[in-house]
């Protein structure tokens, strides 16, 4: 998707002067609502607008800010623009750039995929300040056009991911293992050699499994039994057994270029509540659960 | 002349892969059925005509069964209320164990009644603080006596069972005696063997007496409806001779109305996962493979020299296949053994031209195959996997440790079965 077919000439301002970020906010609220039709506007959606401001910064150090609202009922997404020949300063960064953004309720990747292509170009200072010095909004529109700037087209899971995540090795002794799930309330961390390789995953049923022989696996159920012994043996051996004797092999995992839904679905189809992220190369690169999928996408 | 020596090599090569498991016995059964297709030795309608449908869907039968059976609990109830019942003591409870194997295998097979009791009982020796060993061994031998007793209890019987006219009354008139005997012997060796050296301590008792099983048993109705489906199917089995419905229907009957009372989400899962396909597609690969040797004339060939040897006097007869078929199960797995040996005896009961008189000879088959296997640690499948389940928990059972105590068991079920063959049915020496 091109950017510039998301945007309206008419809703992207060039101002000069000293504005606060409120009349900035108004005088582009005031343009959107005169060009499309909202359920809700005027002063009631800009106290939304400022209040959500408040609870978290939407400003980004590369000088641009983009203030998000949601509005019920509403089926679209409108950028609103205003270029900024003076800086107003967002708690503490200065910003020529104001992006403002209404969506509805549920398009999320749309919106995320929007903040990513936004930032992008923001980083380029030159190409800023040409948007800046512009003399309307069909010539940026036009320019965007120029220079095909596309709205990534989805979010994968590198975006999303935990980089860097804590893995451990398969030499590892089993009270290593206990004490990286105790300390990070975690229930699995991912298994790799000493180049950061892959290997599989250990996660806290195998090691509980430690305690529990492979009979009383065998057995329908154990609704009989109030105690159980063996159980101890996971605490006395410890520090005898490795990782790498308890760990699963050859577990599967995704790519970081895997998109959100094909990671839902493997999520559902094959029962697992979490993948490791691993590379061309074979590098363990990130950890990713459907809790950051429900966290970072759906409540974004 | 040509195609059965072709048929002897597949044949052959297909036997050596099955008893040395070198691949998958089902793959290997599979394959020697399908290759007597290809090299044009039985035209396929003939091959599939081989299956035995009977043995095919009794078997499908009883897994269903066994699996709705298996879900009421009752199994482990009872094998936890006898520790309870022994108080805890080893040598009762061994004694209670080896009978309880013994009965039930002789109603739902000798391997399904391994995989159910073994686990349990590594879990009490676990709390009793003893070698779980002895108690493994005895309960291999138990299951594969009782499997012995009836016609449903053990796969080489199934197969006789549905190839011969004898019905459920007559394997259990015939060979329960026998089995009775073998057993009464069998405790009396146990206690030979492991009267000493077996010690508990009170604490390890106590945790034993703790276990509460009336919890297994999780579901009431289920129980009641599959007692009753059990009772049931025997009876109608033992009315075969005058209400005449198969083996498979008497069983699928019994299967398919305990998968509809039970839950419908499980019927699915039961038959993907309960079903065990791998034995039905082995059984369907030897009933084809054996079909090539019947069609080739080999089996009239063998069944000729064993007229030869024994002059087609009965008593000789049932000697020799019993005491061949006792060794031969004990090195090979008896199911392939009984799989070949049923044409030869058909045929051996043409040449004698007396049907009545073949009768010992097919109750010593069916005795020197089922307790021939308790030979070896290789002989039956109930052997193999009983020692599978103990070597994942750590109790490794060798080859020759199993056959130190297996062969006397044989030896003693061999000795007992051939005296009962020769008073039973030939008045004497």
């Amino acid at each position: 998707m091109l950017l510039a077919n998301l945007l309206n000439p008419k809703t992207i301002l060039h101002l000069d002067g000293e504005y606060s970020k409120e009349e900035v906010y108004r005088l582009l609220l005031g343009r959107i609502c005169q060009k499309q039709e909202l359920p809700e506007c005027g002063e009631e959606l800009l106290t939304k607008i400022i209040k959500r401001d408040q609870e978290s910064s939407t400003a980004y150090p590369t000088g641009i800010a983009i203030p998000h609202i949601r509005v019920e009922g509403f089926q679209d997404t409108i950028i609103g623009m205003a270029f900024l020949k003076q800086p107003v300063a967002y708690n503490g960064s200065m910003i020529n750039w104001i992006a403002l953004v209404i969506s509805n309720i549920s398009s999320t990747s749309l919106y995320l995929n929007l903040v990513a292509s936004l930032l992008k170009i923001s980083k380029d200072a030159a190409l800023v300040q040409s948007l800046i010095n512009m003399e309307d909004g069909s010539a940026v529109v036009q320019h965007f056009k120029k220079l095909e700037i596309q709205i990534k087209k989805e979010v994968t899971i590198a975006d999303i991911m935990i980089s860097d995540p804590v893995s451990i090795t398969r030499n590892a002794k089993l009270s290593e293992l206990i004490d990286i799930l105790n300390n990070r309330r975690i229930s699995f961390v991912p298994v790799v050699d000493e180049e950061n390789n892959y290997l599989g995953v250990v996660n806290v049923l195998s090691l509980l499994k430690v305690g529990v022989p492979d009979y009383l696996m065998m057995l329908d159920n154990l609704s009989f039994l109030r105690s159980y012994e063996p159980l101890e043996k996971l605490l006395q051996e410890q520090t005898e057994i490795s990782v790498g004797e308890i760990m699963k092999n050859g577990v599967s995992f995704l790519k970081p270029d895997t998109s959100i839904p094909e990671a839902v679905f493997e999520m559902i189809h094959k029962k697992m509540r979490f993948f490791c992220v691993v590379d061309e190369a074979g590098k363990l690169v990130g950890v990713v659960t459907a809790m950051d999928i429900l966290r970072k996408v759906i409540k974004a | 002349m040509a195609l059965m020596i072709i048929a002897l090599v597949i044949f052959g090569i297909t036997y050596i892969l099955i008893i040395t498991e070198w691949i998958n016995k089902m793959l290997a059964a599979m394959m020697g059925g399908f290759a007597i297709i290809l090299t044009g030795i039985v035209h396929q309608k003939v091959a599939f005509a081989a299956i035995d449908w009977n043995v095919i869907f009794f078997l499908i039968g009883m897994m269903m069964v066994i699996s709705v059976m298996r879900q009421t609990g009752l199994f482990m109830y009872l094998a936890i209320k006898i520790a309870k019942l022994a108080k805890g003591r080893p040598l009762p409870i061994m004694v209670w164990m080896f009978l309880l194997t013994t009965v039930v295998s002789a109603f739902l097979g000798s391997v399904t009644t391994i995989m159910i009791l073994v686990p349990i009982v590594l879990l009490v020796a676990s709390e009793l603080k003893i070698s779980p060993i002895p108690f493994i061994i005895t309960m291999v031998i138990g299951s594969n006596g009782g499997g012995a007793a009836t016609m449903i209890g053990d796969p080489p019987n199934i197969l006789i069972g549905s190839a011969t006219h004898y019905n459920f009354l007559d394997f259990i008139l015939n060979l329960t005696p026998p089995v009775v005997m073998i057993t009464i012997a069998s405790i009396g060796i146990i206690w030979l063997l492991y009267r000493k050296g077996m010690k508990v301590s009170n604490e390890s008792r106590a945790r034993l007496m703790s276990y509460s099983e009336k919890n297994l048993i999780k579901s009431k109705f289920l129980l009641v409806a599959s007692l009753i489906v059990l009772g049931l199917m025997i009876i109608a089995l033992s009315l075969q001779a005058i209400i005449h419905i198969e083996t498979a229907t008497v069983a699928m009957t019994a299967g398919l109305f305990l998968l509809f009372i039970s839950d419908r989400k499980k019927v699915e899962h039961i038959m993907a996962n309960e079903i065990d396909w791998v034995t039905i597609f082995f059984f369907m690969g030897l009933f084809m493979i054996v079909e090539s040797l019947v069609e080739t004339g080999f089996i009239d060939m063998i069944a000729g020299s064993v007229m030869y040897i024994t002059k087609g006097e009965p008593k000789s007869t049932s000697m020799v296949i019993l005491w061949l078929s006792s060794l031969f199960s004990a090195v090979i797995d008896n199911v392939p053994f009984v799989a070949a040996m049923i044409p030869v005896l058909e045929k051996l009961g043409v040449l004698i031209g007396d049907s009545k008189a073949m009768d010992p000879v097919w109750w010593s088959l069916a005795l020197g195959t089922c307790l021939g296997g308790n030979g070896t640690l290789i002989g039956a499948s109930a052997n193999i996997v009983a020692v599978g389940i103990a070597n994942r928990n750590g109790f490794h059972i060798s080859f020759k440790e199993f056959t130190k105590i297996g062969a006397i068991f044989a030896l003693l079920a061999t000795v007992i079965s051939t005296f009962y063959i020769l008073f039973r049915y030939y008045g004497g020496f």
